[in-house]
């Protein structure tokens, strides 16, 4: 056992070699590594603290607007609703004034075709009854429709006599159509016998009811075919009355 | 039987003989400084680390991890010369297992080098933290009496630092030696794992002397007390 010095001083110096080739190639590459790697997490650390702080935040932020629009939520669902029944009202008043409305009209209109038909009827109606009866005058009496008239306006000339006063002077026949002459005749004989010297003037209108109207002063004496066209829509109206109200199907 | 390696002259430059002990520790510094290099050379942020590098990491983490249990703080001046000794030393002892390989720190030359090179360092730690009177001042403490036995004391400790690693590894590379004359096939293996072990808790002990004796020169003047008093 015995120490060389050489030796000794030549280990020295390679150990101090060592010391500084592994402070240049081991130890501060490796530190510098470290310290590199553990800034760069801080750092990472740093920003993800700030990220998940951002992140909290708009956490609180919707959180908070959420549980505002919970809030809101019932008092706009109700607001909504009373909107909606208010609309709603309007649009079933609307649409009942709409339907009252085309009902009127429905029914106007079926009101004027009721009288312009029943108008038409009634002319219809008069036409064939004048045609009728002046066709069974003729076939049983050999008589004319406008003579049966004038014989029954003279018929009732004595029951008016009475109420003439001295006015009587000016009679007028009105009649749809002119009168025959020996018919005018016929009246002016039936005139003169009561109420003699008076005037007697044959007028006609197109649109009045068949038959005769004879004015003299202030009396009046009418015989016109609408009086039993009256009374035969009286009877058709009271037939169909009868049979709408009989009918099952209309009473289901 | 040679007990050196310092005995076995390989190289002859100029008259001046190589031994065995110079040229194994070129061939440790070769091997720690390329392996280092290689390792590191493409240590950048920006790449990920690999198993090696993984590895030199962990093994400096806790020689930086020991330092700094020691010291209680950290000093990367302290690394680089503790963690030095460390590696040169277990790496030399981890050599021992190849054939023909006489490990320098069997060398009491090369112990006795470090050793010197420890007594050297703590003065000049002890002077680079307190300054040349602070360090001195250690000497003469508690009284002046007792500046022959803390000369004494220092000198002492570089010496069984250097007895301590040279004896056992020494001792180790004999024993292996004379078991390998007697019984070739099963004792020298047992006592080549022994001495694995032995070898590394020894570049260990070295190191954390080394450590303990710089942290003491090194350290506040209270804490310097307070450590004497409980040695």
């Amino acid at each position: 056992m015995s120490i060389d010095w050489i030796t000794v001083g030549a280990q020295i110096v390679n150990f101090l070699v060592l010391v500084w080739l592994l402070k240049r190639f081991l130890y501060r590459p490796i530190l510098d590594g470290i310290d590199a790697r553990e800034a760069e997490i801080t750092a990472r650390m740093g920003e993800a603290a700030q990220i998940e702080a951002a992140a909290q935040q708009q956490k609180a932020e919707y959180e908070e607007r959420i549980e505002a629009l919970q809030a809101s939520r019932a008092e706009t669902l109700e607001a909504a609703r009373q909107e909606a029944e208010k609309e709603r009202n309007a649009m079933l008043t609307e649409a009942r004034r709409q339907m009252d409305h085309e009902q009127a009209e429905r029914a106007a209109q079926r009101a004027e075709d009721a009288r312009a038909f029943r108008a038409e009827l009634q002319k219809s109606a008069a036409e064939a009854l004048l045609s009728l009866t002046r066709k069974a005058l003729t076939d049983l009496a050999d008589e004319t429709l406008e003579r049966r008239i004038v014989a029954r306006a003279a018929a009732r000339l004595p029951e008016v006599t009475d109420r003439l006063r001295g006015d009587a002077k000016q009679a007028v026949a009105l009649t749809r159509d002119p009168l025959p002459e020996e018919v005018r005749a016929h009246l002016r004989d039936a005139l003169d016998a009561v109420a003699p010297g008076a005037a007697l003037s044959f007028e006609t209108d197109p649109v009045r009811s068949p038959g005769l109207s004879l004015t003299l002063g202030s009396v009046q004496v009418d015989w016109t075919i609408g009086d039993y066209l009256e009374d035969l829509e009286a009877m058709l109206d009271e037939s169909t009355n009868g049979v709408s109200a009989g009918d099952p199907r209309d009473a289901g | 039987m040679q007990l050196t390696p310092d005995d076995t002259i390989l190289l002859t430059f100029f008259g001046i003989g190589l031994n065995a002990t110079i040229v194994n520790t070129w061939i440790i510094m070769a091997l720690l400084t390329g392996v280092s290099a290689l390792i590191t050379r493409n240590l950048r942020p920006d790449v990920p680390p690999n198993r090696w590098r993984t590895a030199l990491e962990v093994m400096v983490g806790g020689i930086v991890g020991q330092i700094s249990e020691v010291t209680q703080r950290r000093d990367p001046r302290i690394l680089y010369f503790v963690g030095t000794l460390f590696l040169f030393i277990v790496t030399a002892n981890l050599l021992t297992v190849v054939p023909g390989f006489d490990t320098p720190t069997a060398s009491l030359s090369t112990t006795a080098a470090l050793a010197i090179s420890v007594l050297v360092a703590v003065p000049v730690f002890g002077i680079g933290s307190r300054g040349l009177g602070g360090y001195l001042k250690t000497y003469v403490q508690p009284s002046v009496v007792m500046l022959p036995f803390n000369v004494i004391s220092e000198v002492s400790r570089g010496i069984s630092l250097a007895i301590r690693l040279y004896g056992n590894i020494m001792s180790g590379a004999v024993i292996a030696a004379i078991l390998l004359s007697i019984a070739p096939f099963f004792f020298p293996v047992l006592m080549d794992m022994l001495g694995l072990l032995t070898g590394v808790i020894q570049a260990y002990i070295f190191a954390i002397l080394a450590t303990v004796y710089i942290a003491t020169a090194t350290a506040a003047p209270d804490a310097h007390q307070d450590k004497k008093d409980m040695s």
